[in-house]
């Protein structure tokens, strides 16, 4: 089992090098097909873990390995280790599973482009990083998977070179995550210091201690989830996901919507232990996300790119996962996150479909009608939408309503999130069916007469709609792993690895259930009056929109408490102490030697009677102190 | 062995200085002479004993015995690698010099061949006389080398290059003198410690205009700039190593208590390089500007670790300077290539050089980014060990340093961003070519040795004081245990923090910590080493 | 010991030695300069040999002895440096002699 753990772990990167150094020998859809097989393998090979882990008694479904120290010093030991246990194994799957889906979808996507050799070997990088991620067994690997992550973020961002967009998203989305991982590191720090170690064996057994010594857990704790909040783009760290809404639309199906993204929700189970013992974090935490979904609902409320739409969807969808996380509903929150992964990656390459047909154009504006023009990828919008705005009996509805239930079990101060929650399941019925309606409905637009190209009667590659198929599927059935009240496998399955804090009570999920299946049908409802069937006009009191649409100024702040400051100080520094410092320390020598020699040569006046008064004077001073020091 | 690994190179150098050979048999056999050094000192590698203690490969001839100067080599883990570090760097500057070509190629080769034998007897040098001697070999070599095959501006480069290493070498000269005739004896291994700050500080002046520290860089900016690209390369990649490791072997082991009473100032000027590097480094203008203040910031990090003095700060200190030294050469020589195909290295004249030159991108993106220590990489590693280890004596150096962690990524990516992405008024024409196999021959080996250390930084960290025991072997003075005076009963070090008690560890063993886990949480960790294989516990402790 | 007593002699010797300071010192021309310089070395062999006289000892006859011979040579060449400068119809004037400024 734990060879298989290996292989998942490292077949991916062994198609990136592969693909790399074949350079031109390799074909282009050859690459692709190398990568996908790489990563399908990794599945296969995840699925062989997860066989033997079920046939595992629960109290050894922990399973660690290592390959060697990684790094040492003095009494500490880094290694290169991977844990195998459940919470593991299931990102194993998602990752491996959605992203083998994906990146076969990126062969039809990427066809005929030029630099797609590349584009597959980052992807494979992707991949192998994401999955160093989540079976590290240590918080080194944890944060080495971390930060190769955003570098492979960065890179497929920033995929289509030329546009200098591009490139500006990538870097904002590096440098974000930097000062995540900046903040992690800081937590590592500490707890080196504390606990003496990073694995996460040694410091859980050391939480409890940890927690009598008054600010460090909470130091350590907030250095983490400023790593998590970064990283999944929540408050206030949350500005650079929608720019990375100019990568290619495989890039954000897998790193933005299923994968990277959610890998600070991860976090914050993987580490559980810690957050309990500093629960004002976790309360932050859930507060965050919280806040995150309501923001981002509301954004998307009047975005008008397709990808961006759906990317902010994301942020409210792991703003409920944070949400989950945060009060301790830990199997809930994985739950979203894996019917998140599929109702997203869906919508996402659906709508990659969609931007295919119609060459580029990515303006919800230009699109209408498609209904009729493309049935099966509007019934893959529907599916995706709807399991998305939580309708039962699809997959998001069992998820999300896990979620919310565990907030009303957990206190007050759940409640008021919850209320948070119930908002934004309006919020989401709302904006996904905008974007729904606008597309899809009424008749063709004009833009759409002229640009739509379909593949005669199909309509898109085959290797596109096969994998959209599967997911749709996946949306639809995906819920059925966990039916509250009833029957609980995922919860059971994760038990070992996070023992939740919150149990809602059957009553409580069908109350929450109810009222969020309401409030989404409500949302859904004003969304078809406003949309299809124009009747009520949008409203548009221009303050307010604009605040949104300008994102509620974060850029903007962002700019001026660090961009601006960073680069005026640099300039300050460069006019006033590094000029000085290189050109004045040496044309100052070289001043003060020449006045020094000056004054020196001064003495030397040429007078004869000026030498002599010298000696004389010299030898009346000499005669004094011989004098005097005999005496 | 190690007169072998110094006076190859300088003999290669007497022979090419004196036969009268054509360019190419005189480049050819200066390669040659830097990969046999290369190879010597593998070979030197391999019978190094990393669990043993004290000085290896020793060779002690008596010189001046009246005074107590002799001509005392030696090896430490840390001077192998950096030994080794100065062999490959040298070795792929030599091919970059060969492949560029230079002019009055007999004088040139024979300088760097020579240079080369100096720079490792810094290394190996365990008397002070002897260590100072080296010390003025490195630098004449260099004098010559900017100031004859540099840039336009090579002249003001050169005058204040010599001016500032010209300052402080007479200050430590001064140092090593009055420390020698205290001492009775110039021994770097049989002399103990001193209390004498002034001295104290006449050896950091000189490492500190070296190395450079904050705000001793003056020279650092423009001869780095005017230098040709291989020896900007050396010089930040090595000689300021040399400068990191005096300050190791003798500053601070030599002198505990000057030590600790000016750890807060040496810490503060650390801290301001690495900020002001990296500040300035982000809005330099031309590539070799944003090499020449990262290397600054790094020699700020490397300072910091250096003065932390615990196992931590110590090995990531020790990991760093091997690391840095790689990536600054890999970048100069990268610098390098970029200007001869785009005439230019402003960063607003560059772009577009990532269209059809894949070598170039790949190249130019994996040094990139491991330089700006992108959490897996080693110098992400060296970077974690340094500021664990300050962390451990205040919290706010390492914050600082955290910060510096976004600056780097800041200009790493735009200097990437700069010369690889498309721009419109780009000075890079269409037909400039990819790298050629020459090119490739001297910077993937470099690269490559970046990438295999990311895999397993422990190799160095892990081997460069004995046992691994840094901060024990600096209190010591790097003597052998059986002869080492520690400085416990002295005042001395009382400046250290310890890290928290901790059980040793032992291979597959469950500590009480972690039984008392699997005993709250109802789990069982089965904990093995294992390369790749599922093998079950045996007893109290398995095999590694 | 018949005659004044040491005190008159190293008083007559000091006298001598500072007129021939004063007329180094401020004189302008070369020739009274080095006449000045005899005065004084006259007044110190004045003091050599009263001393002598005083100790009853010969030490202080030695050091006159070279003195003497030490002023001969250097009014030899002294002497001849000025009829030299004469000859060149340089102005004897040690204030306008100045090439040798810094």
């Amino acid at each position: 089992m734990v060879a298989a753990a290996w292989i998942c772990l490292f077949a991916p990167l062994a198609a990136a090098a592969a693909i790399t150094l074949a350079g031109n020998r390799l074909s282009r859809p050859g690459a692709g097909y190398v990568a996908t097989a790489s990563v399908g393998a990794a599945f296969v090979a995840a699925l062989v873990a997860f066989a033997s882990l079920l046939g595992r008694d629960g109290e050894q479904r922990d399973v660690s390995s290592t390959a060697w120290t990684w790094l040492s010093a003095g009494n500490l030991d880094f290694e290169l280790s991977i844990l195998v246990d459940p919470l593991s194994v299931l990102m194993m799957l998602i990752v491996t599973g959605v992203g083998a889906l994906i990146v076969g979808y990126s062969i039809g996507y990427m066809d005929g482009e030029d630099e797609e050799r590349r584009f597959f070997a980052y992807m494979a990088l992707f991949v192998f990083s994401m999955l160093l991620l989540v079976q590290s067994g240590n918080f080194l690997m944890l944060l080495a998977g971390w930060g190769l992550v955003g570098l492979s973020s960065y890179l497929l961002i920033g995929f289509h070179q030329e546009r200098p967009s591009a490139i500006a998203a990538a870097k904002k989305a590096f440098i974000m995550n930097a000062f995540g991982d900046a903040t992690m590191v800081l937590a590592l720090f500490l707890l080196v210091q504390q606990a003496g170690t990073l694995d996460y064996g040694g410091t859980f057994a050391q939480a409890e201690e940890l927690a009598s010594n008054g600010w460090v857990v909470n130091l350590i704790a907030l250095g983490l989830l400023g790593g998590a909040v970064a990283k999944s783009a929540q408050l206030p760290l949350q500005t650079w996901l929608p720019d990375a809404m100019e990568g290619p639309t495989p890039v954000s199906a897998l790193i933005h919507a299923a994968t990277m993204v959610t890998a600070g929700v991860f976090l914050l189970v993987r580490t559980a232990p810690l957050f309990e013992v500093a629960p004002r974090i976790q309360d932050l935490a859930a507060g965050l996300g919280a806040a995150t979904l309501l923001l981002a609902g509301l954004i998307a409320l009047v975005q008008t790119d397709i990808k961006r739409v759906i990317a902010y969807s994301t942020m409210s969808q792991i703003g409920y996962m944070f949400l989950g996380a945060g009060l301790g509903a830990y199997a809930n929150g994985m739950f979203h996150l894996m019917t998140h992964a599929f109702f997203k990656a869906l919508l996402f390459l659906a709508a990659g479909i969609v931007i295919h047909a119609l060459v580029g154009e990515q303006d919800i504006r230009k699109m209408g009608g498609l209904r009729r023009l493309m049935p099966r990828t509007w019934l893959a919008f529907l599916v995706g939408g709807l399991a998305l705005a939580g309708m039962p009996p699809l997959s998001g509805f069992f998820s999300k309503d896990s979620i919310l239930a565990s907030a009303l079990a957990s206190g007050t101060y759940g409640q008021i999130l919850l209320a948070a929650g119930l908002v934004g399941a309006f919020l989401t019925g709302l904006y996904t069916f905008r974007m729904i309606f606008i597309v899809f409905g009424g008749a063709p637009s004009e833009h759409v007469r002229e640009h739509l190209h379909l593949h005669g009667r199909k309509e898109g590659p085959f290797w596109m709609t096969a994998t959209v198929a599967v997911l749709a599927v996946l949306a639809v059935v995906g819920g059925g792993v966990q039916i509250a009240g009833v029957w609980h496998p995922l919860a059971d399955f994760l038990r070992t690895s996070a023992e939740p804090l919150v149990e809602p009570s059957v009553a409580q999920d069908l109350i929450t259930s109810a009222i969020a299946v309401a409030l989404g049908l409500a949302g859904i409802a004003v969304a078809w009056w406003t949309y299809a069937v124009k009747r009520i006009s949008p409203p548009r009191p221009s303050a307010a929109r604009l605040t949104l649409e300008r994102k509620f100024y974060f850029d903007e702040a962002y700019d001026l408490l660090f961009y601006r400051p960073a680069v005026m100080l640099a300039r300050a520094w460069g006019n006033w102490i590094e000029r000085p410092l290189i050109f004045g320390s040496i044309s100052g020598l070289s001043a003060g030697t020449r006045g020094l020699a000056r004054g020196v040569s001064d003495t030397q006046t040429g007078f004869l009677r000026t030498y002599a008064l010298a000696i004389a004077g010299g030898v009346a001073i000499l005669a004094l102190v011989f004098v005097s020091v005999r005496a | 062995m190690t007169t072998a690994l110094i006076f190859l190179p300088i003999a290669g150098a007497l022979v090419v200085w004196l036969l009268p050979l054509r360019r190419l048999w005189t480049g050819s056999l200066a390669l040659l002479v830097i990969l046999a050094e290369v190879g010597l000192w593998l070979n030197a590698l391999i019978g190094f004993d990393f669990s043993g203690e004290g000085l290896q490969y020793e060779e002690r001839v008596s010189w001046w015995s009246d005074i107590g100067v002799s001509y005392h080599l030696g090896l430490y883990g840390f001077s192998l690698w950096l030994t080794g570090l100065t062999a490959v760097v040298m070795a792929c500057a030599i091919g970059y010099a060969f492949w560029a070509g230079r002019e009055r190629p007999r004088a040139y080769f024979g300088l760097m061949l020579f240079l080369t034998g100096a720079i490792v007897g810094v290394f190996a040098a365990q008397d002070l006389l002897l260590f100072y001697v080296f010390w003025e070999a490195m630098l004449i070599p260099l004098y010559v080398l900017v100031g004859v095959w540099g840039g336009r501006g090579r002249a003001g480069a050169t005058l204040k290059f010599v001016v500032y290493t010209m300052a402080g070498s007479l200050l430590m000269l001064v140092a090593i003198i009055v420390l020698g005739l205290e001492q009775g004896t110039f021994d770097l291994v049989d002399g103990g410690t001193s209390s004498s700050t002034w001295v104290f500080l006449g050896f950091v002046a000189a490492f500190a205009v070296k190395a450079p520290l904050f705000p001793l860089h003056g020279w650092l900016p423009d001869a780095y700039r005017e230098s040709s690209p291989e020896v900007a390369g050396v010089l930040s990649g090595v000689v300021s190593k040399a400068a990191a490791y005096g300050f190791l072997r003798i500053a601070i082991a030599k002198f505990p208590e000057p030590t600790v009473d000016f750890r807060i100032p040496i810490l503060v000027l650390a801290a301001a390089g690495l900020v002001y590097g990296s500040l300035l480094a982000f809005r330099a203008t031309d590539l070799r500007g944003v090499i020449a203040y990262s290397s600054l910031a790094q020699l700020g990090l490397i300072t910091l670790g250096l003065a932390a003095s615990n196992d931590l700060g110590l090995d990531g200190a020790v990991l760093q300077m091997v690391n840095h030294g790689l990536l600054s050469a890999a970048l100069f020589l990268l610098a390098g290539t970029i200007e001869r195909r785009a005439s230019t290295g402003e960063l607003a004249l560059l772009g577009g050089m990532a269209r059809g030159r894949p070598a170039l991108a790949t190249l130019l993106l994996t040094t990139g980014v491991i330089a700006l220590a992108v959490p897996g990489s080693t110098a992400f590693a060296g970077e974690f060990l340094i500021l664990a280890g300050i962390f451990q004596e205040g919290w706010a150096w390492a914050v600082i340093g955290a910060g510096a962690i976004v600056l780097a990524a800041m200009y790493m990516l735009r200097l990437i961003s700069a010369v690889l992405h498309e721009r419109r008024d780009s000075a890079v024409s269409e037909a400039a070519l990819d790298l050629r196999p020459a090119e490739l021959g001297v910077i993937l080996p470099l690269v490559a040795c970046l990438l295999a250390l990311s895999a397993w930084p422990a190799a160095i960290s892990d081997r460069a004081f004995a046992r691994d025991r840094a901060e024990e072997a600096v209190r010591g003075e790097f003597r052998p245990a059986g002869e080492r005076r520690l400085q416990s009963e002295a005042a001395g070090w009382t400046g250290y923090a310890p890290l928290r008690a901790r059980p040793q560890r032992e291979p597959g063993r469950l500590t009480d910590a972690t039984r008392r886990h699997a005993a709250s949480h109802h789990v069982s960790r089965v904990i093995h080493r294992g390369h790749f294989a599922d093998r079950p516990l045996s007893g109290g402790g398995a095999e590694r | 010991m018949m005659g004044p007593s040491i005190t008159a002699y190293l008083i007559l010797a000091a006298a001598l030695f500072t007129t021939g300071a004063v007329g180094v010192l401020v004189r302008r021309s070369p020739l009274i300069i080095l006449l000045s310089l005899e005065i004084m070395l006259n007044g110190a062999n004045l003091a050599l040999i009263a001393f002598s006289r005083y100790h009853g000892e010969l030490d202080g006859h030695d050091c006159q002895g070279e003195d003497l011979a030490v002023a001969a040579s250097e009014v030899v060449v002294g002497l001849g440096l000025i009829v030299a400068m004469s000859r060149r119809r340089l102005d004897l004037d040690v204030d306008r002699l100045t090439t040798l400024r810094g």
